[in-house]
């Protein structure tokens, strides 16, 4: 059964091996700069705080536990599928996107469910 | 009170009482007891030039007979001189009982209020409103329940003869045409002229409101009409006999029945179906005997979320797979068939072109131009006008007659799998809501399972907490009161005095309330909490405080990406955290038992079980929770 969490998820992992070279370029992030720029920028208010996903309606998809690889990360951030809107150079730079990123990495699991 | 004699010798009990009985069967003169001594009096203008400063039976008491022969628990207003006679007829001539005078500090608190004890009792109860301004307070409120199907009667005062006003404010306050700023969104309205075409027209506009579909109604009530002495000495109340709902007709529910019996992939999609525990019933009966998942989209508690057949969840998949759809009240059909990109505006055609679509609805019994809460045009393949809940178990009839035995085990052959779809919908929940589980602010999702975790060793009630999707997909739900859904209008203010009103039914009941609140909501009309305290109301508040109008904050991110603007000035406008408004301090100035903010979330449990005990009391109990956006 694919819902479209999953739809989005098999079309992220698909844009990221097309920019499998984009991948190898990422440039070292902080976490700490990251999450301020993710609380910032208000990623928080459709994906949470610690990337796990909005409520329907209008929140977004999970980006943790296991966040989608770097350069779908970065493919879905500059030129997004669906509904989420694009955020261009301009206001956010690839190394704002890497410490976005490395922030999501270094959040730690959830808990088992109770 | 009810055993004193008036003044005028009129012994109320028995005019009552011919009310009563007129409720019941023909038309009689209501005050016919009386009639004999009771001798018509003269204007007040006439009475008080003959020097006589006493109108002791001014026509309000005629009017509060007319809504205690309704049977209207509360008249829910906020005090205004358009009816005050009326307000003091209520509170002396009537005894403050059915109707009492339910105090509430703004008007459109007084139609959430109403619009949340309907949904809680299926009683309809009346609201007062000051001519002018207070209705136009009170429209918000009507408007949702106009979108939501819910009945109310609306009393609008205003004073017709120009020559008869005060001067000043008066003026300001009075219409030619009360009703117009709401006869887009209400059934039926009128402004009687006399007391017997105040009864007439009451009474009308009441069977008028509580036939489905429900709706809001109104009447202008006349403020000499109230104020002047009774002059007709043989009034009547006529009856007021619930009217019985439209039933789908045979042959259409016989097609109907035979396209869901032939169907390999048939799915139901509930939205306001059904209004109480037999029809929930009846829908589980349908579902269960054609093996047919359901969506209940939560307009009411339509179908039991712990039943394997319930399959909310799985509305994607399931849409695209079904070959006949059956529609119950379904408030916007085209978006069950479609979806929809933002900001694009762009249409993706979601379930298969030639999907077979059965609409039971009466949605085009109350379809006006103005206001477009019609949603898309969406035909069906068999549209049915009828009600949906008086229709379901004509329709099961119907199924039962098409399908053969054959048949019939096919369609049970289907039960494992659908038993499967609902326990992995079910884990799927329950996983995805601990993501996040220690953050702060806390995740909706936890406040929504720590928030049932409290109350479900009650018989407990949800009476608003459609803000977010996780108690729906968390809560197992099993009665009709369980869950009373959203406010129809999506009108922000709802949710407070909804909740006060559908704990005000559920006291009455023996059924614990609780409400999820958003502070957007609350900010609109909190002194509901005055209210809900006055009353000694229990309602057990858990505010989702994310200190902003979160949707929005999502809107301006849209458009400022959109528009390659900086995306970090959503928050201009939509996020009011400097200072952060202190919730339970505003509350705890109402009158209402209150901690907050509550911001780690291993405070919650604690002060949830804190809240519980002050509910299980009897009281009104806030909780202010900070929360996540979503």
């Amino acid at each position: 059964m694919k819902t479209r969490a999953a739809k989005i998820v098999a079309a992220l992992v698909c844009g990221a091996f097309a920019a499998a070279a984009a991948a190898q370029d990422r440039p070292a992030g902080s976490p700490e700069r990251g999450l301020k720029a993710y609380i910032e920028l208000l990623c928080s208010s459709c994906h949470g705080t610690v990337g796990q996903g909005g409520a329907p309606p209008g929140g977004g998809p999970k980006l943790t536990p296991n966040p989608f690889p770097y350069a779908a990360f970065a493919l879905q951030l500059r030129k997004p599928r669906l509904d989420m809107p694009a955020y261009t150079e301009k206001w956010v730079s690839d190394q704002e996107v890497a410490d976005m990123y490395a922030y999501l990495l270094s959040i730690k699991q959830a808990p088992a469910q109770k | 009170m009810d055993d004193e004699q008036s003044t005028d010798g009129i012994d109320r009990r028995s005019f009552l009482k011919g009310a009563a009985v007129a409720g019941v069967g023909a038309v009689i003169a209501a005050n016919s007891a009386a009639a004999a001594d009771a001798k018509p009096e003269a204007g007040a203008g006439d009475a008080n030039r003959q020097g006589n400063k006493f109108i002791t039976r001014p026509g309000s008491d005629f009017m509060v007979d007319v809504l205690k022969s309704l049977d209207i628990p509360y008249v829910a207003s906020c005090a205004a001189s358009s009816f005050r006679s009326l307000h003091e007829s209520i509170v002396n001539y009537g005894g403050n009982k059915k109707p009492e005078f339910l105090t509430c500090l703004h008007e459109e608190i007084s139609a959430g209020i109403a619009h949340g004890y309907y949904k809680a009792s299926g009683k309809m109860l009346a609201i007062a409103a000051h001519g002018t301004v207070g209705l136009q307070h009170a429209a918000m409120g009507v408007y949702n329940a106009w979108c939501d199907r819910v009945p109310m009667l609306v009393i609008g005062g205003n004073a017709v003869d120009a020559a008869r006003r005060r001067p000043g404010v008066e003026w300001y306050h009075c219409m030619q045409d009360p009703a117009a700023q709401f006869r887009d969104y209400t059934k039926w309205d009128d402004q009687p002229a006399s007391l017997q075409h105040f009864a007439e027209s009451t009474v009308r506009a009441y069977r008028m409101a509580m036939s489905p579909p429900t709706a809001p109604v109104m009447i202008s009530c006349d403020l000499d009409l109230q104020e002047d002495p009774i002059h007709d000495a043989n009034l009547t109340i006529p009856s007021a006999a619930p009217p019985s709902p439209p039933v789908a007709e045979a042959e259409a529910l016989r097609a109907a029945a035979k396209m869901l019996v032939a169907a390999q992939n048939p799915l139901i999609v509930a939205d306001r179906a059904v209004r109480n525990q037999d029809g929930v019933a009846a829908l589980v009966r349908l579902a269960e005997t054609l093996q047919c998942p359901v969506i209940d989209l939560g307009g009411r508690m339509n179908f039991p979320s712990s039943h394997y057949l319930c399959q909310s969840g799985n509305r994607a998949t399931l849409v695209r797979n079904a070959d006949v759809i059956l529609m119950l009240e379904v408030a916007d059909p085209w978006n069950i068939l479609n979806g929809w990109g933002d900001p694009w505006k762009v249409a993706r055609r979601t379930a298969k072109p030639d999907v077979k679509v059965i609409h039971i609805t009466l949605a085009e019994f109350l379809m006006k131009s103005n206001y477009q809460d019609m949603q898309r045009y969406q035909p069906a393949t068999i549209g049915i006008s009828a009600d949906a809940h008086a229709s379901l178990t004509p329709l099961l009839d119907a199924v039962k007659r098409e399908l053969t035995a054959s048949r019939a085990a096919e369609m049970a052959g289907k039960a494992d799998g659908l038993r499967k779809g609902h326990q992995a919908m079910r884990e799927r929940a329950h996983v995805e809501a601990h993501y996040g589980w220690d953050a702060s602010p806390i995740t909706t999702a936890r406040l929504a399972t720590e928030t049932y975790e409290a109350v479900k060793n009650e018989k407990w009630s949800l009476v608003c907490g459609e803000t977010f999707s996780w108690p729906r997909r968390l809560w197992p739900t099993t009665e009709y009161h369980n869950m009373l859904g959203h406010s129809g209008g999506y009108g922000v203010g709802y949710n407070a005095p909804a909740s006060v009103g559908a704990a005000l039914a559920n006291k009455e009941r023996g059924i614990f309330t609780v409400s999820i609140q958003p502070d957007g909501d609350l900010l609109m009309a909190p002194s509901v909490l005055w209210t809900a305290a006055h009353f000694k109301i229990p309602l057990l508040i858990v505010m989702a405080n994310n200190r902003a109008y979160a949707q929005e904050v999502m809107h301006l991110q849209r458009m400022a990406n959109l528009h390659q603007r900086d995306p970090r000035t959503a928050r201009i406008g939509n996020v009011f955290d400097d200072p952060a408004i202190q919730y339970a301090s505003i509350a705890q100035g109402y009158g209402v038992w209150a901690e907050g903010p509550v911001t780690e979330p291993a405070q919650l449990a604690p002060a949830l079980q804190r809240a519980l005990k002050v509910v299980k009391g009897g009281a009104p109990a806030l909780l202010d929770v900070v929360c996540q956006m979503r």
